[in-house]
């Protein structure tokens, strides 16, 4: 659009919303309609949205509520991030559009398709449910009411952020092992395990923590923080889920899961070498047999194609390995501190 | 729209309690329903999944007096606020249950893990609100309705509350005077299902969205619920007080909490003065909602607002607050006038003008959620008990719906042994559905829903608003017989069965459309100016006259009006100042 045009228009721009499209009942597959439209700037995406289905296209289908951004129905991947509609301004959206003038408006990922921008929700509900997404209080309750607990400020930050969480599913859609495994527990139930974890009122903490250490739980979470930069309301949630992590070593052991070994041989490797042993790190975390069993073929084929890794003596330590030793020694003193800090903001 | 199964589900034994809403009330009510008999069948319905229901969006508190901030606070005082607040108009019988059991029912939601905000002594914290003498409303930062509905959902999930989501609820199923139970569409499928119930409760909040661009209601606060009891015959109450709240967003309507005032904020016009000395001098900003309102709105009728091309604003400054405070106490209320206004409140301050925000009015029903249909029950902002009278006081709509919820699913859990619900016959589930149907007929002549909501929203706004009077109303009420017509051809274009949004919209309009007439018809009637009612021809109070609810009952198509007695109690009829 030309700067002459967009003066006609009195600071009005076209905008152009690339939306995806998919009713169950007549499409084989989904596809994109276009809709074209003059803006001012201000104007949120779901305003114009809606615009587009009174005036435009009264088929276009989408979850909208309270439109201020805390009840999280409109969440939606726009320019292939997921965030809400709502509190996502048109004129934000075209600074990042690939293509000029085009903003691209999909479902959420990871979640099934019921229609156009609207995608099924009762997965997520069943694994809140699965990892006891709340809390079992543990005063009976017959008692309830009569008393409250005592809870420090202290304690209240613990969770403070974490009970920020909308449910809106951004960070469902945008979680890179849900695209691999649907059955991955996700970051939004993580978060509210983690919630629920460090709450002292309750009382199924050690039962949550071994449902979450289980296969496709708190383990499988590869550290892409895409979760968290996604998060409309800048919950930190990687956090919650390293929370979680150091309370299942701390409390389960560094032997309890292939997930724990892991790690613990990730942390034993950087500070003895500064670097990884990667030869042996699937036998110390999975055993001799599950990766004779499993990783066989796979290392038959790294042969062939000579990509093996180094064997364990040829690992020599990283340059400068005793001042990061030090440093090493120094970071795990300052690690609880830092959490604590974190939980706090 | 193809039913496949529906001999099987008109087999099926019916639900002891079917609960139409996963709000606060709702959650609440299902909670208590399954403490009270664990071997019930309970459902609840709700058009959209329970944890986006509109309590989330209550971001002050709830009062409870807890004396945990001032140890002087009593349950007598809050009942007086609540009394006083209500321009006595409140039944004093119902504010005593409201107020006593709220200490209980606020630490009931501690034990099962609401996040309160702490005091240093590790008790739940309280803040000033608006018309309360004490600070006493009990609050988790500006997230209280978040928190408090996260926390009821939870808990729900605990018990195994059964939950059709995304059920958009139609109409009761009536055998004479007596429901067979419910009849409502699934809007993932499109298909009309029958509820069969033995008790029924009706928890759908508020219908101040009718206000539409005036509102701070979620798109979906239609009055369904209120709708559906006044098509079967069950009368409403009070409908013509509805509460605008002196702070929402210029642009949108959107809601600065009371909060912000309660933390200290100012209220400012285009003279720089912080006007509410000439309204409530004492108070000042924390003066009741309607008084404050009717300051906002006077300030801006007298030309000292500011002006813009959205419209007349005044100023909600926070900045003498400070950056922490505002950051730590007011997180969301900062994002939102950043997303929305574009104006971060540490820096600059806020435009505000009053916004239809709270429906007073609502189903008629006595202290246990009952309405005058056996079987029938409503509570929360869906229900009129009424203990907030002609205004409500901030943080008490939250402690309504926790209240008045827990005590209806307490009432049908115990009454539902008693009813025995007939069938509801094939033939009626095919009528709705040709019903439903036929809004996506062709036709020469046709009307789009968006115009008549939009004009809707407009005419109450400017007739029925915060200043009210005879010629005004009328002309509402003519506008609004108007566009009832126009909505009978009123056309559905998205015409699949699944997720039909377009479809939903129309309904809810129909809704808004019932419940506009009897907020109208109340308007005329009552010649006196209480609470959020002020009447510019009639700018007193008329307790010989008017010190009375009024009743609407649907009768050929029309409100018909009633009157009911106001419950007096300890506190006699007092002139109100602040």
């Amino acid at each position: 659009m030309t700067d002459s045009t967009m003066q006609q228009n009195e600071g009005k721009r076209e905008v152009t919303f690339r939306v995806h499209r998919f009713n169950p009942q007549v499409d084989t597959k989904p596809y994109y309609d276009d809709y074209t439209i003059k803006l001012e700037k201000g104007i949120t995406v779901l305003r114009a949205l809606n615009y587009i289905k009174e005036h435009v296209d009264p088929s276009l289908t989408l979850r909208a509520f309270c439109q201020a951004g805390i009840c999280g129905s409109c969440a939606m991947r726009i320019n292939n991030m997921s965030k809400l509609a709502c509190t996502t301004q048109v004129w934000d959206e075209l600074d990042k559009a690939k293509e000029p003038g085009v903003i691209k408006v999909d479902p959420l990922r990871n979640l099934p398709l019921i229609k156009d921008l609207v995608v099924e929700m009762d997965p997520l509900v069943g694994k809140m449910q699965h990892y006891s997404n709340w809390v079992e209080s543990t005063m009976p309750e017959e008692e309830w009411g009569k008393k409250e607990f005592l809870v420090s400020g202290e304690e209240f930050l613990k969770y403070d952020k974490a009970t920020d969480c909308i449910l809106c599913a951004s960070c469902v859609s945008e979680c890179t092992i849900l695209r691999a495994n649907r059955e991955y527990v996700s970051p939004a139930v993580l978060l509210k395990s983690y919630r629920m974890n460090v709450d002292t009122r309750d009382a199924s903490h050690d039962q949550r923590l071994a449902d979450l250490v289980k296969d496709h739980g708190v383990w499988d979470c590869t550290h892409c923080y895409r979760c968290q930069e996604s998060c409309v309301k800048h919950i930190p949630i990687m956090d919650a889920i390293h929370g979680i992590r150091e309370d299942a070593i701390e409390r389960r052991g560094v032997k309890d899961t292939s997930g724990a070994r892991h790690a613990e041989a990730f942390m034993d490797d950087i500070s003895k070498k500064g670097k990884l042993v990667e030869a042996t790190l699937p036998i110390r975390t999975n055993g001799v047999g599950w990766t004779l069993k499993n990783l066989l073929p796979m290392a038959v084929k790294m042969v062939i194609k000579r990509r093996t890794p180094p064997p364990p003596p040829l690992v020599k330590a990283s340059k400068g390995i005793e001042t990061f030793r030090e440093e090493f020694r120094e970071m795990s003193g300052h690690v609880a501190k830092d959490h604590e800090k974190q939980s706090g903001e | 729209m193809g039913r496949v199964c529906t001999e099987f589900r008109l087999s099926m034994k019916p639900f002891d309690i079917v609960i139409v809403g996963g709000g606060g009330a709702g959650l609440y009510a299902a909670m208590e329903a399954m403490k009270t008999n664990p071997g019930l069948n309970i459902a609840v319905i709700s058009k959209v999944y329970p944890n986006r229901s509109h309590t989330s969006a209550a971001q002050g508190g709830a009062n409870a007096a807890l004396a945990n901030t001032a140890k002087d606070d009593s349950v007598e005082l809050h009942i007086f606020d609540t009394i006083k607040g209500s321009d006595y108009l409140a039944d004093q019988d119902a504010v005593e249950v409201l107020c006593s059991e709220a200490p209980k029912i606020i630490r009931e939601l501690e034990n099962m893990g609401t996040p309160w905000s702490r005091l240093d002594d590790r008790t739940i914290a309280q803040r000033p609100f608006g018309g309360a003498g004490r600070p006493r409303c009990c609050y988790c930062a500006d997230k209280t309705g978040h928190t408090i509905l996260q926390t009821l959902y939870e808990q729900c999930l605990r018990k195994g509350v059964q939950f059709f989501n995304e059920y958009f609820a139609l109409d009761l199923s009536l055998d004479g005077s007596r429901p067979k139970g419910l009849v409502a569409m699934n809007i993932k499928t499109g298909r009309v299902e029958p509820f069969h119930a033995r008790t029924v409760v009706l928890a759908t909040g508020g219908y101040a969205k009718m206000y539409w661009n005036r509102s701070s209601n979620a798109a979906g606060n239609t009055g369904d619920g209120q709708a559906i009891a006044y098509r079967a015959g069950i009368p409403l109450k009070d409908m013509e007080f509805v509460q605008f709240h002196p702070t929402g967003l210029r642009k949108s309507g959107l809601l600065v909490t009371e909060g912000a005032r309660g933390e200290g904020g100012y209220l400012v016009n285009s003279l720089g003065e912080r006007f509410m000395s000439r309204y409530a001098p004492e108070k000042m900003e924390l003066g009741p909602r309607d008084l404050v309102s009717r300051s906002l709105e006077t300030e801006i009728l007298e030309g000292r607002g500011y002006d813009s091309p959205a419209g007349k604003y005044l100023h909600l400054d926070l900045r003498h607050l400070g950056a922490d405070l505002i950051k730590s106490r007011l997180p969301q209320i900062r994002e939102m006038c950043m997303y929305f206004e574009g104006v971060d409140p540490i820096d600059e301050p806020i435009p505000v003008r009053p916004t239809a925000h709270y429906s007073m009015g609502g189903v008629d029903t006595d202290n246990f959620g009952r309405t005058v249909m056996d079987g029938v029950y409503a509570a929360g902002e869906c229900g009129c008990v009424s203990v907030h009278g002609a205004n409500r006081l901030g943080g008490n709509s939250l402690l309504d719906i926790l209240v008045f919820g827990r005590i209806a699913g307490r009432a049908a859990a115990e009454e539902a042994a008693r009813f025995s619900p007939a069938p509801i016959s094939e033939s009626e589930l095919a009528a709705t559905e040709q019903e439903l149907r036929s809004y996506m007929k062709p036709s020469g002549h046709y009307e789009r829903y968006g115009t008549l909501r939009e004009e809707l929203g407009q005419t109450l706004a400017q007739n029925v608003g915060i200043f009210r009077e005879a010629s005004k109303i009328d002309k509402g009420i003519e506008e609004l017989t108007a566009l009832k017509e126009r909505f009978s051809h009123v056309r559905v274009f998205d015409t699949s069965d699944v997720y039909n949004t377009n479809l939903l919209q129309v309904l809810e309009l129909r809704n808004m459309l019932d419940l506009a007439e009897t907020v109208a018809a109340g308007a005329l009637v009552r010649q006196e100016s209480r609470g959020s009612h002020t009447r510019t021809d009639f700018p007193t109070r008329d307790d010989a006259n008017w010190h009375r609810h009024t009743t609407y009952t649907l009768e050929s198509g029309r409100p018909k009006l009633g009157f009911k007695p106001v419950t007096m109690g300890r506190y006699e009829l007092q002139e109100r100042t602040y």
